[in-house]
């Protein structure tokens, strides 16, 4: 293998792949990243065995070939070459960089030892627009669960319809839910439930302005634009029924300004228990009071001018819970909708006139009554 | 100064049927006027939090499931917890004791222990009985709440002394009679010896804490093992130097067993693991707790000890959500070490009370929620069985297989 690449094809090659490696690992191959020169340029993947990413970076390739090298090395020497081309050659397992007057040599391994990545047929693949899954990974990821024990929810769940597509996230406790109308590719619907990291790389690594191919095959998800490519392991499972959770008849609305909300909620989450953060919010007509009591550390209280006309409530939450769901809503307003103390209350973001956001977040509250 | 140890002279202040008596406070002409009267339970599904010493008559207990309670008295009121007043009203008991005393600590809702060593000059024109009298009627006063208070040497006793008090009354044990005193009562009712213990000791013979007393501490380690032979020496002379903390509350619960031989099969050790898991997980009912960590904790037959912890996302109070964590850790340890083990042991911490506020979950399944309605029902319904019937009333299919591995064998006749 020989080719010659600028230092800045390079490094940014390497940063793009080397998030996907993972810090540590009991199989030395994989904080490797394989490098395959081809007739058009240079291939890098790198993989942690459950999300793989491979990139195409443009080089003047003389010699085809394959190889894995350290990717935390590769990078770190990159960042501190001059700004030069650089050439690089393999001599046995070994790879070469010279750049300059720059020269090193580093031990990698032969390319057969890397996993193969997970092979995804994209000739039948859904056509999705970059900015569309950024929206949708955005607003809803942050709310997976973290918790081991149950495995499903530490997905998102997707699902692709004829005209729309929608993610959903939770944890048990709050959920977060976006569609977006989607072209009609024709593809059949399908339902998927990936995980964050990969969702992640995916923000990562696509820009707005790219069309993506999305296919699956077998229990692996695939992600192409014109030089990226990301493949993730699906969580196999079904997904809890979340639209039955969803209620349809809340009738209280309250209309409340998203940013005195969000710095009440922080001020009293400062007086709140460290284990349930549990705040009360009693509902009044034109107005919210906030309260917490805790005992051992004290208590306080606030209240916001707010767009209610329905009876009085009072409602305990978890106050990480609210702030997480605040803080991902597009719109200044929002409309909290609930019914009682004891019934999830939802949120949704008010766009102005002629726009629409199908955007919902759900949180259940804190019993405060036996 | 004088250095040699003073008499402590503590107190336990327990409230009566606590949750009973703000049920009344706060509703004088609902509640306040039903002489039956269980609160807790009411939306049907739920248990019974606590029952007036009327209701009580009729057999009904507190954590029994609420259904059961109705059957056995029927004409009892069923009433909500008033978890907010419970708490203000618990706020204002501790106020007033603090004034009382100078170191008090809150044990739970309703128990508070409180540590007057020092105050006999204070309090020179009185006994400390007296002292305990004039504490429970200030608490009466001041708060509308009654209290029963025992008191003693050691916090142990004072706990002990309480029972002798209840209802609305004081029994001080005074210093130098505790022997006597523990001696009028069954080892059963020392804290921390369990149905199982109970069963183990009765095998032996030894019923009440007189017939232990005469047994000599080699021989409680000889058949109770070494560690526990020595704390039950302890425990039956009362013996307890734990300090009245103000900052202290339940940690953890936790139960662990050293084998008469070390297990190496997998399904003996699964075996065991069950047993344990159902012990805290009555213990922990008991109490009126949910956890929210489950560990698992191995002695390998060389000492070498280890243990696994998982924090799951909604407390859990019943066997089957304790076990079926506790089942992944031990498999999770023996993965990384398949040796014999000498000793097995699971611990939960993480504790909520039970009728504490708590997030709610938005899915009622087993897969999300960790345990169902219907676990924690069927758990209580066990606990009610063994408390009526004894430990081996019900039990789990897997534990009636065989003997269990790794118990000390009964000498039998042969």
């Amino acid at each position: 293998m020989n080719f010659t690449i600028t230092r800045q094809n390079l490094h940014s090659g390497l940063a793009a792949v080397s998030a996907s490696i993972p810090s540590k690992t009991t199989l030395p191959v994989l904080s490797n990243i394989l490098f395959e020169a081809r007739e058009d340029g240079v291939w890098m993947s790198g993989t942690d065995l459950d999300v793989a990413v491979r990139v195409k970076v443009p080089a003047d390739v003389k010699e085809q070939g394959s190889l894995t090298a350290p990717g935390k090395k590769l990078q770190e020497i990159t960042r501190e070459l001059p700004d030069q081309p650089v050439e690089v050659t393999t001599r046995g397992d070994q790879i070469e960089l010279k750049c300059g007057r720059s020269h090193f040599k580093l031990n990698g391994l032969p390319a057969e030892e890397f996993p193969t990545l997970a092979s995804v047929d994209f000739s039948d693949a859904w056509d999705v627009e970059g900015k569309d899954l950024h929206a949708l990974i955005h607003h809803t990821s942050f709310a997976v669960s973290t918790e081991e024990s149950r495995p499903i929810l530490n997905g998102v769940l997707w699902e692709l319809r004829d005209g729309e597509m929608r993610m959903v996230a939770t944890n048990g406790h709050r959920l977060a839910r976006m569609g977006i109308p989607a072209g009609t590719s024709g593809a059949p619907s399908a339902d998927f439930i990936v995980p964050p990291a990969a969702l992640q790389q995916v923000q990562r690594l696509f820009k707005d302005e790219d069309r993506l191919s999305v296919a699956k095959s077998g229990n692996h998800l695939g992600f192409r634009a014109e030089r990226t490519e990301v493949f993730t392991r699906l969580i196999e499972g079904t997904y809890p029924n979340y639209d039955q959770v969803i209620p349809r008849d809340s009738d209280k609305l309250a209309i409340v300004d998203k940013k005195a909300l969000e710095s009440a909620v922080r001020r009293m989450a400062v007086v709140a228990s460290d284990q349930t953060h549990r705040i009360r919010m009693m509902f009044e007509p034109g107005r919210v009071h906030l309260n917490v009591l805790t005992p051992d550390l004290g208590e306080g209280h606030d209240e916001l001018e707010i767009g209610y006309d329905g009876e009085e409530l009072e409602i305990g939450f978890n106050a990480n819970y609210l702030l997480e769901v605040l803080r991902y809503m597009p719109t200044d307003e929002v409309k909290i909708a609930f019914k009682a103390p004891e019934r999830a209350a939802t949120m949704e973001p008010v766009p102005a006139d002629g726009e629409t956001i199908d955007y919902l977040c759900l949180v259940m509250p804190l019993r405060l009554l036996d | 100064m004088n250095e040699s140890p003073r008499t402590r002279r503590i107190l336990l202040v327990d409230c009566d049927a606590f949750y009973v008596q703000v049920a009344r406070l706060e509703d004088p002409e609902g509640a306040g006027r039903a002489p039956l009267l269980v609160v807790g339970g009411s939306s049907g599904r739920g248990v019974v939090t606590s029952a007036s010493y009327e209701a009580r008559a009729f057999g009904v207990r507190s954590a029994m499931p609420s259904a059961h309670a109705r059957r056995l008295c029927p004409d009892c009121t069923f009433v909500p917890v008033p978890i907010g007043a419970c708490a203000e009203r618990s706020r204002a008991v501790r106020a007033a004791l603090q004034e009382l005393a100078p170191v008090v600590q809150a044990a739970s809702i309703d128990e508070f222990y409180l540590d007057l060593t020092g105050t006999e000059r204070l309090f020179a024109g009185e006994t400390f009985t007296e002292s305990a009298w004039r504490i429970r009627e200030e608490v009466l006063a001041r708060t509308q709440i009654q209290v029963s208070i025992g008191g003693g040497t050691r916090r142990v006793i004072a706990k002990l002394a309480t029972r002798r008090a209840k209802p609305a009354g004081v029994f001080v044990v005074p210093e130098g009679g505790e022997l006597d005193f523990l001696k009028t009562l069954e080892l059963g009712d020392l804290p921390g010896v369990g149905p199982t213990l109970v069963e183990a000791l009765a095998k032996k013979g030894l019923v009440r804490v007189e017939d232990g007393l005469r047994v000599q501490e080699p021989w409680l380690q000889n058949w109770f093992g070494h560690r526990r032979g020595a704390w039950l020496y302890r425990k039956m002379r009362g013996m307890d130097n734990s300090e009245v903390d103000p900052h202290e509350g339940r940690k953890s619960i936790s139960s662990e067993r050293t084998f008469f031989e070390d297990l190496d099969r997998e399904e003996d050790l699964e075996r065991r693991l069950l047993e344990l898991s159902g012990s805290v997980g009555a213990t922990l009912r008991r109490k009126g707790f949910r956890a929210r960590t489950i560990t698992v904790k191995l002695r390998d037959h060389d000492f070498h000890t280890r243990q696994h912890s998982r924090t799951v996302p909604e407390p859990v109070e019943s066997d089957q959500a304790i076990r079926s964590v506790a089942g992944e850790l031990l498999a999770e340890l023996r993965a990384q070490r398949r040796v014999p083990v000498r000793l097995l042991g699971v611990g939960l911490s993480g504790l909520l009370e039970r009728g504490a506020p708590h997030q709610l979950g938005l899915f009622e399944t087993e897969a999300v929620a960790g345990e169902t309605e219907r676990d924690r029902t069927v758990s209580h319904i066990v606990d009610e069985l063994r408390d009526r019937f004894g430990t081996d009333a019900i039990q789990s299919g897997r534990l009636l297989d065989g003997p269990t591995p790794g118990r000390r064998p009964r000498p039998g006749k042969e």
